[in-house]
């Protein structure tokens, strides 16, 4: 009788398995203090080291002991400065584990050279150096984040890491900027991802004074944060002239508390514009769901 | 229905809902390195921060170049309680309200100005923000955040093991505070309510007398009147009283026996209210000191429910540390046009020095029949509503100052007496938290 050989491919396969458990119980031991030395081969196809440092820091917020650790015992045998010469490697897939691995640890000092990489012809590694620049975070992040979304047309990956990355005040600073009057929407969908309640006082303002981007766009950011305090000003937006600004509005309202302005909604279901009248429907229609359910449960 | 508009303690503090009409935040401009004399600036600041005495100067240098610098409108939240946070602000010029939301008060744990540092705590201590800071001027602020911090410092583990002390230490101190602030509304300690009229013959002292006698119908032996309107305090006197001895004189007083002394010098008058005299001459005065007036307070807040201090005209620093110890500032203004200036001038320091503008009430005492400033015309050049408005009283207030009464526990016809009510309903509903505390007092008949 004779028996089946495993296929190459498996064995690599299982090969590349033990290699990824070995380096994730490294990466480990070093995030918990217990161990210093580091030893992997990086060019290694089956290896993705980022997603294993990302794994070995679960939990832990970033600029934490564990990611210093990560980031000093990386220093130490030199694999950081590798990661950060292959930064302008010719080879796109490079560059990209390279950012990669750079933003999992936090490489501030490489935020210089990952910066280029936004206007990169492949979209994947511009992809990979935005999110990177999203992970490092700081102000020069956020700055090289800006500038590509002034460049280029902004993208969800980079509004969402300029989201990440920026400091404290730093977006609200460039809400109030006059000279970064284009790139206001993006910056307002940022702030609101952000969630800081600093940024409402500046976003109130954008509401009042912005273009009917940055109002649709300043509505949906208040909601996000959750900010009471301009429920007034957004409900008062439920009669802005723009259809969008007005379907920002509701879906805001909707997430502030749609109790209080729920005539007001209710009004706008018979709205000229069609999407408006939905999402005007959508929202009363959730509100009653919501309030009706004790009532349901009272009666089965 | 609308819900009423939730007042954050931004609001309750400055009293600003509304958005920022210019830019209330602001970047400076950077191109690469910042130029030398802007280098210098920086680093002057960051040496000032006490955290950051003993760094080298490279590394000062180092850090200055990665600073933002930014500048931050009067009112504004800089860093809001509760939010993560990874920057840390070095005060360059301004003053700052550092501020612990504790329902149901907002206590003002510190107020920050040049070469303060704020924000270290999330970054250090792995925490949510614990306090709030509001811009209190227009301030200059240096931002450095943390991959800044760690990049220029990640070797130096002195500097972060000292920054690391200092975030703990000033959240101990904070929270200390604040749990002391809330015993002290727990325990219902009394209230101060300072009366402040910023021209002579306003009727500050007329209406302080009147608003204690209101109080004191409602809160029967409850409630204080401190004279301080130096260098002639009249309060007793106008309450047919003769004081034998007042606060001045207790300097001298051994600190264990302050307090009994304290309580011996208060006047009792017949219809509730209680007078505490600050000096009996006028050479006195200047025994009334910051920390004499602190003491004081501190004793008559566990005794009494209301301490009402007459401040009269002068700011002086035993005026100022009383304008921190008190929690709610009546200024008493009379339509004329000097009087009206004074007010504006009064209330823009008040708001200055941190007063809250829910906290601060404005009085229009009428001192004729037809006064030549209109209401109106007050509330324009004070750029704020009057809160309660006396009409002319004719001679009731100098009849009843010759006759030894307090026209609010005499004469309910008086318009003095009606104003007095005023205040005093406007006080109550800042300071009883308790509505059924409040209505078990009532408002008793003048029958």
């Amino acid at each position: 009788m004779m028996l089946a050989t495993p296929s190459a491919g498996v064995i690599e396969r299982t090969r590349g398995a033990v290699r990824r458990s070995a380096v994730r119980g490294q990466l480990q031991a070093i995030a918990a203090g217990k161990s210093q030395s580091l030893t992997f081969d990086l060019d290694s196809a089956a290896l993705d080291v980022a997603a294993l440092v990302r794994q070995a820091t679960v939990g832990h917020r970033p600029g934490s002991v564990a990611h210093q650790r990560l980031a000093a015992a990386f220093q130490r045998s030199g694999i950081a400065d590798v990661v950060v010469d292959r930064l302008a490697a010719a080879d796109a897939l490079q560059r990209i584990r390279s950012a990669q691995l750079a933003g999992a640890l936090g490489l501030a000092h490489a935020v210089p050279w990952i910066t280029p990489l936004l206007s990169a012809q492949e979209p994947a590694v511009r992809d990979a150096a935005s999110r990177a620049l999203g992970r490092i975070g700081g102000t020069a992040s956020a700055e090289a984040l800006l500038r590509a979304i002034r460049r280029d047309r902004p993208t969800r990956t980079l509004i969402v890491a300029l989201a990440r990355a920026a400091p404290d005040l730093f977006l609200e600073t460039a809400l109030c900027s006059p000279k970064r009057a284009g790139t206001r929407a993006p910056v307002v969908i940022a702030a609101g991802l952000r969630g800081r309640r600093a940024s409402v006082s500046p976003l109130l303002a954008v509401l009042a004074s912005g273009n009917r981007r940055e109002r649709a766009a300043a509505c949906r950011a208040l909601g996000w944060i959750k900010a009471e305090i301009a429920l007034p000003t957004v409900a008062a937006s439920l009669g802005d002239r723009d259809w969008k600004v007005r379907m920002s509005a509701i879906k805001a309202l909707t997430r502030l508390g749609p109790d209080a302005y729920m005539f007001e909604i209710e009004a706008l279901r018979n709205d000229p514009e069609p999407r408006v009248r939905r999402t005007g429907r959508i929202a009363t229609h959730r509100f009653f769901n919501k309030a009706a359910r004790p009532w349901k449960w009272e009666w089965r | 229905m609308r819900p009423e508009n939730h007042l954050g303690p931004r609001e309750v503090l400055t009293g600003s809902g509304r958005p920022a009409e210019g830019p209330a935040l602001r970047q400076h401009p950077e191109s690469g390195r910042p130029p030398y004399h802007e280098m210098t600036n920086r680093v002057a600041v960051l040496e000032r921060a006490a955290v950051l005495f003993a760094l080298p100067e490279g590394v000062l240098r180092s850090l200055a170049r990665r600073v933002r610098r930014l500048t931050v409108a009067s009112g504004e939240m800089i860093v809001c309680q509760g939010d993560p946070g990874d920057t840390i602000f070095f005060i360059e010029q301004g003053r700052c309200r550092v501020v612990i939301e504790r329902p149901p008060s907002v206590v003002t744990v510190a107020v920050l100005t040049d070469g303060d540092v704020f924000g270290e705590g999330p970054w250090l201590l792995k925490r949510s923000q614990q306090a709030s800071v509001y811009a209190q001027t227009d301030c200059t602020l240096l931002a450095v955040d943390r991959q800044s911090m760690q990049l220029v410092l990640g070797r130096d583990r002195t500097v972060i093991e000292n920054l690391t002390r200092v975030a703990e230490h000033r959240f101990r101190t904070f929270a200390d505070t604040t749990v002391q602030a809330a015993w002290g509304t727990q325990f219902k300690e009394a209230a101060v309510v300072g009366v402040y009229s910023p021209k002579g013959g306003s009727g500050g002292t007329c209406l302080s007398l009147n608003l204690v006698g209101s109080l004191a119908r409602r809160y029967p032996g409850q409630v204080l009147l401190l004279d301080l309107d130096f260098p002639y305090t009249h309060a007793a006197l106008l309450a047919g009283l003769v004081p034998t001895t007042c606060l001045a004189r207790l300097v001298q007083v051994p600190p264990d026996a302050f307090e009994e002394a304290l309580l011996s010098a208060v006047l009792y008058h017949s219809g509730g209210p209680m007078i505490l005299a600050g000096s009996l001459r006028p050479e006195e005065a200047e025994e009334v000191t910051p920390e004499l007036v602190t003491r004081t307070i501190g004793v008559l807040r566990k005794t009494f429910r209301y301490i009402v201090i007459d401040l009269g005209v002068t700011i002086s620093d035993t005026t100022l540390a009383l304008l921190d110890l008190t929690q709610h500032i009546v200024l008493v203004a009379a339509p004329e046009l000097s009087a009206v200036k004074s007010a504006a001038d009064a209330i823009d320091i008040l708001l200055r020095l941190g007063t809250p503008q829910d906290r601060l009430s404005v009085v229009l005492n009428n001192r004729s029949v037809k006064p030549a400033v209109t209401r109106s015309a007050v509330e324009r050049m004070l750029s704020r509503g009057v809160d309660i408005e006396v009409a002319f009283d004719y001679s009731r207030p100098d009849q009843a100052a010759v006759n030894g009464e307090i026209l609010s526990l005499t004469n309910p016809r008086s318009e003095i007496t009606k104003g007095a009510e005023a205040l005093a309903d406007h006080l109550d509903a800042f300071h009883v938290k308790d509505p059924s505390t409040r209505s078990a007092a009532g408002r008793p008949d003048h029958s």
